[in-house]
């Protein structure tokens, strides 16, 4: 079943120069057209494996493979393999001199050298499914958060990823913004493809998650799938303590 | 939009004038009391001579005095993006090359190095007096520009940095379309100050005898003992370069702030 897995994390390690271990010893996949949640108190490395994931952060010891290669210690593979990663920020991280329009075509026209009329044209459609068609002339600081977030996502979609990665994205939203950005999510997961989403919306994680890994402390405590299962029998004491606290 | 008047300017205005009509008091009174005869009326010739028909030292000097800035400028700006770049590239040679040129120009004296530009790196490399000078302000300025760019660029969020590496972006690409074009519009106030920095800086090169307003100035105060009326001219001719500058500077910041493109930075 090994051809099924587009992302495989081996054992890797990761000390931050503080001295501080993020990451010990996590392995796991994300297999194609999954949707691989991934849950765990703060502080527990999350943030730092997508990171790693995405090379964002050089990794200690272990491997990252993605689609058969491995990328980690190979800057050349890695940098090909960037565009295909798409990560979204829980902070946005869009560019605020730039219009909506000109944030999505950016990195299509600059990195996939796709014409700016039809990258224009592929963000238009991007826009109208994430519900921000009149949107494309204005300003990241002219949109509300839960509008910001949905513009990131349609930007990490533009250059056609193979896989999505959330970090947290609705954590710095006001409540009524939140389902806006997960209706979203759902469709992506729907629609089939492969997506890590790290979260702390536990009744998205249920629902979408065809699969859940929980972290502590650096460390991959436990993986489930189907997600409900996860949440309905933890495996763990850690994972039972941690869900006695959320809910 | 509705013009804007500048509130700036009118409750200046007056306090201009005063400022002044009270330093004009100061010197005029001073130079009666010691006796000094006011020749004013001899200054405009040497801007320009109506009797032969041509332009006067002055004029020339401030001729020079443009082209120098206007050299110096170029050079400063790519040279100081360089340096910023090289310093940012941490742990490199080139990073640590950029910090000692960093701390060689900026604890040395502007006229030492200029008089080293003229008399040993003009020697080996046989530089006219006029590209003596050019380089040895630009290497003066950019050491500033430098540390003013790579200011702004770490004034960008580290976030910016890793939505442009995430969406495939190559590190020029970066530079170019995310982080300097946030970068610039921030740095507008100290370019200003750089700029008006840099045309006073010019006058020192009066030094190896370029022949740029000051080293005009001199030259005729020696030939006319006008010095009073040349230096005073000569300070209102800066002072007013200087204050278009200023406006310039200001008319840009309104620009860009105007067109909401990363107005919020400035
Ligand atoms: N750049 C960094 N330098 C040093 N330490 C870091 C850095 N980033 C994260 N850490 C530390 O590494 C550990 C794991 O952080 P990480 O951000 O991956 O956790 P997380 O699971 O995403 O938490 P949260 O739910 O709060 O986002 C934390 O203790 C954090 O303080
Ligand atoms: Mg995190």
């Amino acid at each position: 079943m090994t051809g099924g897995d587009f992302i495989s994390v081996e054992r890797i390690y990761k000390t931050y120069d503080s001295g501080l271990a993020a990451l010990k010893g996590v392995s796991l996949t994300v297999r194609r057209g999954e949707t691989l949640v991934i849950v765990g108190p703060s502080g527990s490395g999350k943030s730092t494996l997508l990171r790693c994931l995405c090379g964002l952060e050089e990794i200690d010891a272990g491997a990252v493979v993605i689609d058969g290669q491995v990328v980690s210690g190979d800057a050349r593979l890695r940098d090909k393999m960037r565009p295909e990663l798409g990560l979204v920020f829980q902070s946005f991280n869009l560019f605020p001199h730039l219009t909506v329009m000109e944030n999505i075509t950016l990195a299509p026209v600059r990195v996939r050298r796709v014409k700016a009329a039809e990258a224009e044209k592929a963000a238009g459609r991007l826009l109208e499914k994430v519900g921000l068609a009149d949107k494309a002339g204005a300003r990241p600081a002219q949109l509300s958060g839960g509008q910001q977030q949905r513009v990131a996502i349609a930007r990490a979609l533009a250059m056609n990823p193979r896989v999505m990665l959330f970090d947290e994205v609705t954590s710095a939203l006001d409540p009524e913004m939140i389902g806006e950005v997960l209706a979203v999510m759902k469709d992506l997961a729907a629609e089939g493809l492969t997506m890590v989403v790290v979260t702390h919306e536990m009744g998205f994680a249920r629902e979408v998650g065809e699969a859940v890994v929980f972290m502590d402390g650096g460390e991959v405590v436990e993986r489930a799938a189907p997600a409900a299962r996860f949440f309905d029998q933890p495996a763990t004491d850690r994972a039972r303590q941690f869900l006695e606290k959320i809910f | 939009m509705k013009k804007q008047k500048n509130p700036y300017k009118l409750t200046a205005l007056p306090a201009w004038a005063a400022t002044l009509a009270l330093l004009a008091w100061l010197v005029y009174d001073g130079a009666v009391k010691s006796g000094y005869s006011w020749e004013w009326s001899r200054i405009p010739a040497f801007f320009f001579d109506a009797d032969k028909g041509e332009l006067g030292p002055l004029t020339l000097g401030l001729g020079l005095t443009f082209q120098i800035t206007f050299w110096s400028l170029l050079i400063t700006f790519g040279l100081g993006l360089f340096i910023a770049l090289a310093r940012l590239a941490g742990g490199t040679v080139l990073s640590a090359l950029a910090r000692i040129y960093l701390e060689v120009i900026r604890n040395t004296p502007l006229l030492v190095q200029i008089l080293v530009m003229y008399s040993v790196v003009g020697e080996i490399f046989s530089l006219s007096r006029f590209w003596a000078a050019v380089l040895a302000v630009s290497f003066f300025e950019a050491a500033y520009l430098s540390e003013i760019i790579r200011s702004g660029i770490l004034a960008v969020g580290e976030g910016q940095w890793q939505a442009a590496w995430c969406l495939g972006l190559s590190t020029p690409d970066t530079f170019r379309r995310v982080i300097l074009p946030q970068t610039g519009p921030m740095l507008l106030p100290p370019l200003c100050s750089l700029v008006i920095s840099l045309i006073k800086d010019s006058a020192l090169v009066s030094v190896i005898g370029v022949y740029e307003l000051t080293k005009a100035a001199r030259s005729l105060i020696a030939k006319t003992y006008l010095a009073l009326e040349l230096w005073l001219t000569i300070a209102v001719v800066y002072l007013l370069i200087n204050l278009a500058v200023s406006e310039l500077g200001a008319f840009l910041e309104r620009r860009l702030g105007a067109s909401g493109r990363a107005g919020r930075f400035l």
